[in-house]
């Protein structure tokens, strides 16, 4: 076989061993995969009071790391396991893309039932439109050099585990339930009952507010592969931007055995990024993601990889100076938008962080809206924000009462923060964080208006001694009648704004007792008393 | 009727009777309510339940039993805001040795269930003698008629319906509005749908609730009561270690004994007068064959 050559006849046969690289590299997929999908399952409470690293993968991030570590000034040392990306990458490109990422694993999977089913056709594209993801990093980290951090948006791990934790884990809690019904209604209990369990020992939270919105963003961007194959991968990624810069000298070379060859294009047509094998000269080592696809497909078994130490550039990427600057330019003159809000002013009253957030500038400049807090809140309280945190907060969480509660033993969502946004509590810490304070609205508490006894919200208050106090109340009835009875009063001194009274007030609608973010513990500003102020920085 | 048919009906009953505990209880010497005290949950609610005659006179062999713990709260044993775990495991077992066929364990907690269940430590306890620990399961709610005076109707969890057999295993624990908590408010964890409205009549609530839930047995745990801030506490110095289960058939009684462990008597909770006129127990316990054990 080797022998062949040009002259001879032709022997049409691919490569064994490209083919047992690419199934390793799609096994490699699989297995990552699979492995972002325990770690989300297990972000969860399962008995204990710590969780173990399940926010893991983001600290393999390079781009995560250095904007927040731009954009706050601050390391992570967490994010030093980005080094062996960035090692990787160095030597052998972008095989952080083609073997590893989740994300990119999700693209490449709908490409190529996109390309089996011939609703995409691959075409030969050279190098058109591969600048843009540089653009968007350079956004990213000139945005971030300004302190506003953008990464979250398009960051894949970010953008991965928002789709799933906010659209994609809720939607397989509907369809469960939409089963369950049926299953329940056709009376096959046992089963019913087994699958129940099951669902509920997983805790999938399964409301969230803009859940449909950014459904429809990954659906968007699943779709986004009919136009190209790993569109996001060539076009969009960040991160992509920043591993092709790292892995332009990279070691991992492609050579076409000219004898071999037959000049068929097949190779470039196939490519899943737009690295175009052939013809050799114009490869593009920053694009390529060592997905061995081309050395499988090679009808003549042409095409090699090797590594050698000596380096070779990547071409020269087409970013026109022109563009450079007016990138800049746009970076610079937008970043000032992001901060016309009023939460610069003054705090929103529904602004209310999880339990460790750091005080609110700081805590926009690390938040990466990445939904983990929101995965691993065992009421799913926790929300992606949509303006109440300013424009720069969108999708960061907040709590929402009205959906649940922060549960007083609990300090989860500060373990499972991959960048530190919220910082790390132990429970003795925890129960001392202030997230707001409670206010009974007298003209819908009912004691207040019926009378009537209630103290729902009493019962639940966590703190010991509680911070809702029951005090007779005169109250006026329709009639005129005068009656006295135990009504809810606030203890500010011992509120820590846990919403479980918002939660469980009985006027469903809008509760009677509500949580504002006044007092919070993070905040030298937000607050209403001195004393509070005073007795927070002597502790 | 056929004389054949009245008597083999008679004869029928007359066994059926004869297996009834209550009817068991009279003319023998069994107590009805069982106060025992020592150091150890398991061995004095094994203990309680010897003195009233041993499981096999609440559980037939074959049988479903359902035992109802207060697993409401995200709290750990030690804060006595759900049963002690061990009470649950030791009923558990004797349900076992007494022949049950399953023994079902669950609560519709107030916080997450799924914190709950394993931080009360009831789940692994009760998972541990063999029980089926259910999380509360919505798909089981059905509305169901409750015929009392106050509430005629509820979202009940079918798994009590279902039941041959249900056991309270409540926690004595203080409450604002009701003053305490013990075995007749415990139902409302066998309740789904909107239950924060029940509080704006809870006494009633809670009668009509006692009225319909007749369990075979209650067993207070009163172990660790709670003296303040319940119904879910936070603080050990609101933990009185109280090292007593009290267990019996009436299940007013049982709440009206357990309300001297607070130095209140049984009338100075309004539900427990309102229980007995509605002929649910006896309010004085000391009419009923009491026995005292300290072990």
């Amino acid at each position: 076989m080797r022998s062949t050559s040009r002259g001879s006849a032709l022997k049409k046969e691919k490569s064994k061993k490209y083919r047992f690289f690419q199934i390793s590299r799609i096994l490699s997929q699989i297995l990552f995969f699979s492995l972002f999908l325990y770690l989300l399952f297990f972000t969860r409470f399962t008995g204990e009071d710590t969780i173990g690293r399940v926010e893991i993968f983001f600290h393999f991030d390079p781009l995560l790391g250095l904007t927040t570590a731009i954009a706050s000034r601050t390391i992570y040392s967490a994010f030093w396991l980005s080094l062996i990306t960035l090692g990787l990458t160095f030597l052998f490109g972008r095989v952080f893309c083609g073997w590893v990422c989740p994300l990119g694993s999700v693209h490449q999977f709908f490409s190529f039932l996109f390309k089996k089913s011939r609703l995409l056709k691959p075409k030969k594209l050279g190098q058109r439109g591969l600048s843009l993801k540089y653009f968007i990093l350079l956004l990213v980290l000139i945005t971030a050099l300004l302190a506003v951090d953008l990464v979250g948006y398009l960051d894949p791990f970010s953008f991965l585990y928002r789709s799933f934790i906010a659209a994609i884990l809720p939607w397989l809690a509907q369809i469960n339930h939409i089963l369950l019904s049926f299953v329940y209604q056709i009376k096959l209990l046992r089963l019913g009952d087994y699958w129940n369990q099951f669902l509920a020992s997983l805790a999938l939270n399964p409301i969230f507010q803009q859940g449909f919105f950014l459904g429809l963003l990954f659906l968007l961007a699943l779709c986004l592969n009919l136009f190209r194959e790993r569109f996001w991968c060539r076009l969009l990624c960040p991160l992509g931007a920043l591993l092709a810069l790292i892995g332009r000298w990279n070691f991992l070379g492609l050579k076409i055995k000219t004898d071999k060859c037959i000049d068929c294009h097949l190779c470039s047509l196939q490519c899943e990024t737009q690295a175009n094998p052939y013809p050799q000269e114009q490869w593009n080592r920053s694009e390529c993601v060592y997905c061995f696809t081309c050395g499988s497909i090679c009808p003549t078994a042409a095409i090699d990889f090797n590594f050698r130490l000596k380096s070779q550039s990547a071409p020269a990427i087409n970013l026109s100076r022109r563009h450079l600057v007016f990138t800049s330019l746009l970076a610079i003159i937008s970043t000032p938008f992001f901060k016309i809000t009023p939460a610069k002013r003054r705090s929103s009253p529904r602004l209310i962080r999880p339990p460790g957030s750091l005080p609110e500038p700081q805590f926009l400049q690390k938040c990466i809206k990445c939904g983990e807090c929101m995965k691993v809140c065992p009421t799913n309280g926790l929300q992606p924000a949509l303006s109440e945190a300013g424009p720069e907060g969108i999708w960061t969480p907040i709590f929402n009462f009205k959906i649940g509660y922060c549960e007083y033993y609990c300090s989860l969502c500060s373990q499972v923060c991959p960048t530190g946004a919220i910082k790390e509590l132990t429970i003795e810490e925890k129960i001392n964080v202030r997230l707001g304070t409670a206010w009974v609205d007298k003209s819908r508490c009912l004691p207040y208006v019926l009378g009537s006894p209630c103290i729902v919200c009493e019962e639940h208050c966590p703190t010991s001694p509680k911070a809702i106090k029951l005090v007779r109340t005169e109250t006026k009835r329709p009639d005129g009648s005068i009656l006295t009875p135990l009504a809810p009063i606030i203890d500010l001194d011992q509120c820590i704004g846990c919403g479980i009274c918002e939660n469980k007030c009985p006027v469903v609608d809008q509760p009677a007792i509500f949580v504002t973010s006044v007092g919070e513990s993070r905040s030298a500003t937000n607050r209403f008393l001195l004393e509070l102020l005073h007795k927070s920085s002597g502790e | 009727m056929k004389r054949r048919d009245f008597l083999t009906g008679l004869a029928i009953g007359t066994l059926f009777l004869n297996q009834s505990p209550w009817l068991k209880s009279q003319g023998s010497s069994l107590a009805d309510i069982a106060w025992v005290e020592g150091d150890d949950p398991a061995a004095i609610t094994k203990k309680a339940i010897e003195l009233l005659g041993g499981m096999k006179r609440f559980i037939s062999r074959g049988e479903r039993v359902i035992i109802k713990p207060n697993i409401g709260w995200d709290r750990t044993p030690e804060l006595a805001a759900c049963t002690n775990p061990e009470v649950v495991r030791a009923l558990v077992e004797m349900c076992f040795e007494a022949g049950a066929k399953e023994v079902i364990v669950t609560d519709n907690s107030t916080n997450a269930p799924q914190r709950c269940f394993p931080r009360s430590g009831i789940e692994a306890a009760a998972k541990a003698a063999g029980a089926k620990v259910l999380l509360p399961n919505p798909y089981r709610l059905k509305k169901t008629a409750i015929k009392g005076v106050w509430l005629k109707e509820w979202e009940v969890f079918t798994d009590f319906l279902e039941a041959d057999k249900i056991i309270n295993v409540p926690i004595a624990k203080h409450h604002s509005l009701s003053r305490l908590t013990l075995g007749m408010k415990n139902w409302l964890g066998a309740l789904g749908g909107p239950r924060n409205q029940l509080h704006q009549r809870l006494d009633e609530a809670m009668v009509d609730l006692a009225a319909f839930f007749r369990p075979v047995l209650t067993v207070m745990d009163a172990y660790r009561i709670l003296l303040r801030n319940g119904p879910q506490g936070g603080r050990l110095s609101d933990v009185k270690l109280q090292k007593m289960v009290v267990a019996g058939i009436d299940p007013v009684a049982v709440d009206s004994l357990t309300t001297t462990f607070f130095d209140l008597k049984p009338e100075d909770l309004a539900y427990l007068p309102m229980a007995k006129e509605r002929g649910l127990g006896e309010i004085n316990f000391e009419r009923l064959r009491l026995e005292k054990r300290k072990i």
